[in-house]
C-alpha cells in the first residue's frame, strides 16, 4: 500500500473502451432491430447474398453486443472504478499503463476480427462461444492481460479493504477465465488432414453429444451470469451511490447476496437442459438451484433500492438515476422470470420460444443496457470535464427506451406463449391441432412490435452517442469535478 | 404512488389477459403444463410489481438511517443496517423447499422424465382408442383432415394439390406422365400381395392409350392393351381386392401401403410414415382423400 | 470472516474460484464417460455429411432449428421419437440449439426427402407458403469444402477413437479415397434433383453445398 500523495486518475483507456462501448452498441444494435425485421419480414434475409440472411447476422449481433458493446462497457468502467475505489492511478505503474492499452487493442482487434469471420460463416456454432480456435487464442491474451491489470492494480491500492463493486469484477474475471477455457476445448483439424487442403480455421469439440452440451450450457448459463449480471452489478453498487450521494443501505446484504449469488450461480446452468438427454438429477437440479437463485439476485436489486430511500426527488429530476432505478427493477423482473421458466413444466411449454429472448432482453435492454449508458453518462463529466451536453436528450432518450423495452417483452412475452401452447395443442380427434407454419404465421404481429421496439431502443441508443459526442466535445467546461450529481444542460 | 399501483395493476391485468386471449385457442384446460404456465406468468409479473412498488414507496416515504461503516470507497459510504428480515426468510425458505424438492419431490431415484413420456402415452392411448372404437364416416373424414393439414401439407399442399407438381396432386388419382413412367419403370416400392410390378408390360401407341385410359379415371371404353393390366389391377382397375394397387381412387388400402413404404416414382420420392400414425390415423387419412376427389 | 477477506484479495480470489467452481465438477464429472457412448449401431457420418453439417453450421441453420426431440406426446407426434443420448455421441459440436423458429430436425430424414430440401432451400415459401425461412440459393454454386470435412473425419478418428475404417463402419480411407468415395455420394444425391447446374458441376466432380447439406439431412434419422 502505498502513501496517500493526492490523485490524479488516467483516463486514457477508459476513453478508450467508452468509444468502443458506443461504437459496438451502434453496430450489435443495429444488427438487432435488422434481424429483429427479417423474422417479420423475411425478403429482407436476402438483401445481401449470403452474408445478410438471418443466421449469419444472429450470432453476429449476439457476439456483437456481448462481447463488443457490454465487455467494453464493463472493461471502461473497471479502469474507472478500479482506480477509483482502490484509490491508485495508472499513472503511477508504467506497466500497468502498458498493460491496459494492450489490453483495449488486442481486444478491439478481436471484435473487429470477430465480427469478419462471423460474417464469412467461421463459427464453431455453440451460442456465445462460436469463435473458432485463433480468436479464442486471441481472447485468452488479453482476458489474462486484464487480470494483470486487475490484480496489478489491487496490489497498488491505498484502501485497506476492498469494494463491493471490486469482489463483483474480479468474480467476472476469475469464472470466465474457468469457463471459457473449458467450454471452447477445441482440436483443430487441419493438423490431421494428411494431404487434404483443408481449412486452417476448422476445429472440432473437445466434447461430443450430451458432454458438449453440459459444458456449454454450464459455460453458457454462467457466461450469463458473469457477463450480463455480476459485472452489472459491479457497475450499479458504484454509480448509484456515486451518482445519488447516497450510501449503501447494507454492508450485510451486500455481503450475503455476494456469497449466495457466487455459491448458486453455477448450479443452474442444467435449465438451459430441461427434458433433453443429461440424466435426471442434474436436469432436477438446475431447476431448484434456479429457484433457489432468486433470493441472491434481488438482494442486490433490493439493496440499490433501499439506497434510494427518502431520495425521491432525485429520481424525479435526475434522468441518470431514473435509468438506473428502471434497471435494478429489470434485473428483478429477469431474475424472477428466468427462475419460473426454469420450472420443468413451465419449462416444457418456454423452451424453444420467442419468450425466452423476451427474458434475455429484459435483462439485457433492461438492465444490461440502461446500466452502461448510465455508467457512461456519469464518467463522461469527470473523464472529459465537461457538462453533459443535453438533459432533455437524455430524458427523451429514456422514455423512448423504456417503451421499446416494454414493447420487445410483452410482445414476446405473448409471442412465446401462444407458440409454446399451440405446439402442444390436440383437436378433438386426437391429432396435433396446428400444423408448424400455423405457429409461425400467427407470429407476424409480434415479430413486427418486437422490431418497431427494438428500434425504439436503436434510436434512443443514437440519442445516447450523440449526446456523448456532444459532451466531449462541446459541452460546457467544468473547472471541478462533481461530487455527485452530474452536471447536465 | 397511487397512481403508481394503479398503474401496475393495469400492467398485470392488460398483460395476462392479452395472453389469455391470444394464447386462448391453444390453451387446453386438461393440460396441466398451460395451466401452470400461466400461473407462472401471472407470479413473475406480479411479483415483480408488487415488490418494485413496495420499495418505491419506500423512496418516495422513507428517510435513510442507520450506523455508517468506517470505511468509504471514493467517498461512498456504507450503512451498517441488518438485512430486510423478509429477504432473509424467503431466501432460507427457498433453501428449504430446494431440498424437498431434490429429496422428495423429484427425487432422483424415482423421477424420469421418460417414464413421465410413458404415462402420458399410455392414458392418451387408451383415451383415444375408447373414443374412437366406432368412428362415423365424417369422424373420420375430419380426422384425417388435421392429420393430413399437420403431416402431409407441407409436401401435398394444404390444398392437396401438390404444390405446382412437386409432389402428387391427391385431388386426382393419377396422371398420365405418371402411368406412363410406370410401364416403363415399374414400380416395386408399394409392398403389395402381387409382388412387384415389372417394368414395360406395353409400348408404344398401346401405353399412350393405356395411359390416357387410366389416367382418364378408366372411364368408358377399354383400349385393348389394358388388358394387360388388368391380370394384375382386375378389369375394373381397381386392384383385386387389395391384390395390386387400385389404379381409380385412394382406397384404404393404397394409403395404407404407401404411409408404410412410401415410394419412390415420376414425381419424386415419398417418404414412408411408418409407425408415425395409427391405424385409426391412417383409415381416417383415407377417408379424407377420398372426400377431396375433384371430379 | 469476510471483512478479513476483504483485506486480502489473493485469499478473496481463491476462496471466489473454489466457490464457483464447485458446481461444476459436482455436475459434469459424475456421468461423463456415460454420456460419451454411442447408441449401439450408431454410425459416424461420412465425409460428405460432415461437409454438409459444416454448411449448416457454416449458416447457422441452429440458430432457427433444433435437433432435440424431447420426451412430450405432442412432439414424438410431430418429429417422431425422443432423443436419446447415444444418438449424439459422434456429434460435435452438438447441434440442439436452443430455439424453435423452425421446427426441430432431429429426424427430418424421415419425413423429407432430397427433392423437398432442393425445392425448399432455393425458396422456402413457394414450398410452405407463409415461410419466414431465408433463401439459400448461394448453396447451388458454393463449393462444399470435403478436405476440411475429411479433416474433420480423421481427426475424430485420430484423437477420439471415432470408429472409421471398421467392419460395417464409414470408410475414410486416404484423402484421394474418400474424395472419390463422397463424389459418389453426392451423384446418387444430385441424381435425384432437378437443378440442372447442380448436376452439371456433381458430373465434373465439384460437389455444391447444397448436396452435402441435403446428404446431411437426410441422414438425420
Ligand atoms: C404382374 C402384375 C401387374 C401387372 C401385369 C401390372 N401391374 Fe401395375 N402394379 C402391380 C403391382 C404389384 C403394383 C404395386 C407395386 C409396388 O409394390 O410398388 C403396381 C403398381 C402400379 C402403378 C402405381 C400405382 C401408384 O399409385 O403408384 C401403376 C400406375 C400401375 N401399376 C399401372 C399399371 C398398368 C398401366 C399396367 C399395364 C400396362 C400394369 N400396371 C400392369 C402389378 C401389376
Ligand atoms: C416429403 C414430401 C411428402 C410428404 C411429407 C408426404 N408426401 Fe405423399 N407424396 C410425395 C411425393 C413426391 C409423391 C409422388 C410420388 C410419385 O412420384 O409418385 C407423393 C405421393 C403420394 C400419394 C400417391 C401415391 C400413389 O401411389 O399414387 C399419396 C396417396 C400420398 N402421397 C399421401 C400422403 C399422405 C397421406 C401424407 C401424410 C401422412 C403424405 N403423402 C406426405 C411427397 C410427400
Ligand atoms: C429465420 C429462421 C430460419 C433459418 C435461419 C433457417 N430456417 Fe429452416 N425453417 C424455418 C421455418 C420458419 C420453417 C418452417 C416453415 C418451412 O417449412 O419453410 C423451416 C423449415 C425447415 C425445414 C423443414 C422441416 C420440416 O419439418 O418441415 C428444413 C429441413 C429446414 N428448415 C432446414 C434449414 C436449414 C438447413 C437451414 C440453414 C441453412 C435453415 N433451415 C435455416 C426457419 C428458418
Ligand atoms: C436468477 C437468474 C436467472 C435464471 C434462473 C435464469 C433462467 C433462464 C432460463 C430458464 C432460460 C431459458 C433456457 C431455455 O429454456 O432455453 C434462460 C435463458 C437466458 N437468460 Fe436467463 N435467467 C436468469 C437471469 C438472467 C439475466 C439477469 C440475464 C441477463 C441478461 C439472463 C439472460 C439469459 C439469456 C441470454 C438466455 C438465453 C440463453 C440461450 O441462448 O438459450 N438471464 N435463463
Ligand atoms: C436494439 C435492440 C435489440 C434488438 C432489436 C434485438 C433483437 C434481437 C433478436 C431479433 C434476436 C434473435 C431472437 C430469435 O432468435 O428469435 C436477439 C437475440 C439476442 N440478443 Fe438482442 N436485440 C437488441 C439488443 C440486444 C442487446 C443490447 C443485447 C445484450 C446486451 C442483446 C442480446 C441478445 C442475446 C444474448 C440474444 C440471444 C438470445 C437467445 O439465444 O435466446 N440484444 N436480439
Ligand atoms: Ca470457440
Ligand atoms: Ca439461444
Ligand atoms: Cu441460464
Amino acid at each position: 500500500m502505498q502513501s496517500n500523495a493526492q490523485l490524479e486518475y488516467d483516463y486514457s483507456v477508459v476513453k478508450l473502451f467508452t468509444f468502443a462501448t458506443i461504437l459496438f452498441g451502434i453496430i450489435g444494435m443495429t444488427i438487432g432491430v435488422i434481424i429483429a425485421f427479417q423474422l417479420a419480414f423475411p425478403e429482407l434475409s436476402n438483401l445481401a447474398g449470403e452474408y445478410g440472411t438471418f443466421s449469419r447476422l444472429r450470432p453476429l449481433h449476439t457476439n456483437g453486443v456481448a462481447f463488443g458493446f457490454t465487455l467494453s462497457g464493463i472493461f471502461a468502467t473497471w479502469y474507472y472504478v478500479g482506480q477509483r475505489t482502490l484509490k491508485m492511478s495508472l499513472k503511477e505503474s508504467k506497466f500497468l499503463m502498458t498493460v491496459a492499452k494492450l489490453h483495449f487493442w488486442l481486444y478491439f482487434i478481436t471484435i473487429l476480427l470477430a465480427v469478419v469471420t462471423l460474417i464469412l460463416g467461421y463459427t464453431t456454432s455453440k451460442e456465445y462461444a462460436e469463435l473458432e480456435w485463433p480468436l479464442d487464442l486471441l481472447v485468452v491474451v488479453w482476458w489474462v492481460l486484464w487480470g494483470v491489470s486487475m490484480f496489478g492494480m489491487i496490489g497498488l491500492r491505498r484502501e485497506r479493504a476492498i469494494y463491493v463493486s471490486i469482489w463483483y469484477y474480479m468474480s467476472s474475471f476469475l469464472a470466465v477465465a474457468m469457463l471459457y477455457l473449458f467450454n471452447n476445448m477445441e482440436v483443430p483439424t487441419f493438423f490431421w488432414s494428411g494431404d487434404a487442403p483443408s481449412s486452417l480455421m476448422h476445429s472440432i469439440s473437445m466434447y461430443s453429444g450430451t458432454n458438449d452440451a453440459l459444458v456449454q450450457w454450464w459455460y453458457g448459463h454462467n457466461a450469463v451470469a458473469f457477463v450480463f449480471t455480476t459485472p452489472i452489478i459491479a457497475i450499479i453498487y458504484y454509480f448509484l451511490p456515486k451518482e445519488s450521494g447516497q450510501p449503501i443501505f447494507s454492508y450485510k446484504l451486500s455481503v450475503l447476496a455476494f456469497w449466495g449469488l457466487m455459491f448458486v450461480y453455477l448450479w443452474a446452468g442444467g435449465h438451459h437442459l430441461l427434458y433433453s438427454t443429461v440424466p435426471d438429477w442434474m436436469q432436477t437440479m438446475g431447476s431448484a438451484m434456479s429457484v433457489v437463485l432468486i433470493l441472491p439476485s434481488w438482494g442486490s436489486a433490493i439493496n440499490m433500492l433501499l439506497t434510494m430511500k427518502g431520495e425521491w426527488q432525485q429520481l424525479q429530476t435526475s434522468p441518470l438515476i431514473k435509468f438506473m432505478i428502471l434497471a435494478s427493477t429489470f434485473y428483478m423482473l429477469s431474475t424472477i422470470e428466468g427462475p419460473i421458466q426454469a420450472i420443468k413444466s413451465v419449462n416444457a411449454i418456454a423452451h424453444f420460444t420467442d419468450w425466452i429472448p423476451g427474458h434475455v432482453h429484459d435483462g439485457t435492454l433492461g438492465w444490461v443496457g440502461f446500466m452502461i449508458i448510465a455508467s457512461l453518462y456519469h464518467m463522461a463529466p469527470r473523464i472529459y470535464k465537461r457538462e453533459l451536453y443535453s438533459k432533455k436528450l437524455m430524458d427523451t432518450q429514456f422514455w423512448l427506451q423504456t417503451t421499446g423495452i416494454v414493447l420487445y417483452f410483452t410482445s414476446m412475452w405473448i409471442a412465446g406463449i401462444t407458440q409454446g401452447m399451440m405446439w402442444r395443442a390436440y383437436d378433438d380427434y386426437g391429432s396435433l391441432l396446428y400444423s408448424f407454419i400455423d405457429t409461425v404465421e400467427v407470429l407476424h404481429p409480434y415479430y413486427t412490435l418486437r422490431g418497431i421496439g427494438g428500434l425504439f431502443y436503436l434510436i434512443g441508443f443514437f440519442m445516447f452517442a450523440f449526446n456523448m459526442y456532444k459532451t466531449a466535445t462541446s459541452g460546457r467546461v467544468l473547472d471541478k469535478e462533481p461530487a455527485n450529481a452530474s452536471p447536465m444542460a | 404512488m397511487k397512481k403508481m399501483v394503479i398503474g401496475g395493476i393495469i400492467l398485470i391485468v392488460v398483460l395476462m389477459a392479452a395472453t389469455f386471449f391470444i394464447a386462448g385457442d391453444a390453451f387446453q384446460g386438461d393440460d396441466y403444463i398451460n395451466a401452470l404456465t400461466m400461473l407462472g406468468a401471472l407470479a413473475i409479473i406480479s411479483i415483480t410489481v408488487a415488490t418494485a412498488l413496495k420499495y418505491v414507496n419506500q423512496i418516495k416515504n422513507d428517510t435513510a438511517t442507520g450506523e455508517l461503516a468506517d470505511e468509504s470507497w471514493d467517498g461512498i459510504g456504507e450503512f451498517k443496517n441488518p438485512i430486510p428480515s423478509g429477504w432473509g426468510i424467503i431466501f432460507i425458505g427457498t433453501i428449504i423447499w430446494m431440498f424437498w424438492y431434490f429429496f422428495i419431490g423429484y427425487p432422483t431415484n424415482q423421477f424420469s422424465q421418460i417414464g413421465q413420456y410413458n404415462d402420458e402415452v399410455n392414458e392418451y392411448n387408451a383415451k383415444f382408442k375408447d373414443k374412437w372404437k366406432n368412428p362415423s364416416k365424417e369422424t373420420l373424414q375430419a380426422m384425417g383432415e388435421s392429420t393430413f393439414l399437420v403431416q402431409c401439407a407441407p409436401c401435398h399442399g394444404v390444398d392437396a394439390e401438390g404444390i405446382d407438381g412437386k409432389a402428387q396432386d391427391l385431388t386426382h388419382r393419377i396422371s398420365k406422365k405418371q402411368v406412363l413412367y410406370t410401364i416403363k419403370n415399374g414400380q416395386h416400392y408399394l409392398n403389395y400381395a402381387m409382388g412387384a410390378m415389372p417394368p414395360l408390360m406395353a409400348q408404344g401407341a398401346d401405353a399412350e392409350a393405356i395411359a390416357t385410359y387410366v389416367a382418364g379415371g378408366l372411364k368408358g371404353e377399354a383400349p385393348a392393351a389394358f388388358a394387360a393390366c388388368a391380370s394384375c389391377h382386375g378389369p375394373d382397375g381397381k386392384g383385386m381386392n387389395g391384390m395390386a394397387p387400385n389404379l381409380k381412387e385412394y382406397d384404404e388400402t393404397l394409403v395404407k401401403h404407401i404411409l408404410e413404404n412410401g415410394k419412390k416414382g415420376a414425381i419424386g420420392t415419398m417418404p414412408s410414415f411408418k409407425g408415425r400414425l395409427n391405424e385409426t390415423q391412417q383409415k381416417a387419412v383415407a377417408a379424407f382423400l377420398s372426400s377431396i376427389k375433384a371430379e | 470472516m469476510f471483512h478479513w477477506l476483504e483485506q486480502r484479495p489473493f485469499f478473496f480470489a481463491v476462496m471466489l474460484f473454489l466457490t464457483v467452481a464447485f458446481a461444476g465438477f459436482i455436475e459434469i464429472v459424475p456421468d461423463f464417460s456415460k454420456a460419451s457412448q454411442p447408441l449401439v449401431g450408431k454410425k459416424p457420418s461420412t465425409v460428405l455429411q460432415l461437409a454438409g453439417r459444416q454448411v449448416y453450421i457454416k449458416d447457422s441453420c441452429n440458430a432457427c432449428h433444433s435437433q432435440l426431440i424431447r420426451p412430450f406426446k405432442a412432439e414424438t407426434d410431430r418429429y417422431g421419437m425422443y432423443s436419446l443420448s447415444g444418438e449424439y455421441a459422434y456429434d460435435r459440436p452438438f447441434l440442439w440449439g436452443s430455439k424453435r423458429t423452425g421446427p426441430d430436425l432431429h429426424r427430418v430424414g424421415n419425413y423429407r426427402t432430397t427433392e423437398w430440401h432442393e425445392n425448399h432451400m432455393m425458396n422456402p415459401p413457394a414450398v410452405v407458403p407463409g415461410s419466414i425461412m431465408p433463401k439459400y440459393p448461394h448453396m447451388f454454386t458454393n463449393l462444399a469444402d470435403l478436405a476440411t470435412a475429411y479433416a474433420n473425419a480423421s481427426t475424430q478418428k485420430a484423437v477420439f477413437g471415432v470408429p472409421y475404417d471398421q467392419k460395417g463402419m464409414p470408410k475414410l480411407g486416404t484423402w484421394k479415397e474418400a474424395k472419390a468415395q463422397a463424389l459418389e455420394d453426392a451423384k446418387k444425391i444430385a441424381s435425384e434433383m432437378k437443378n440442372q447446374s447442380v448436376k452439371d458441376m456433381v458430373a465434373a466432380g465439384k460437389v455444391p453445398e447444397i448436396v452435402a447439406l441435403i446428404a446431411y439431412l437426410n441422414s438425420l434419422k
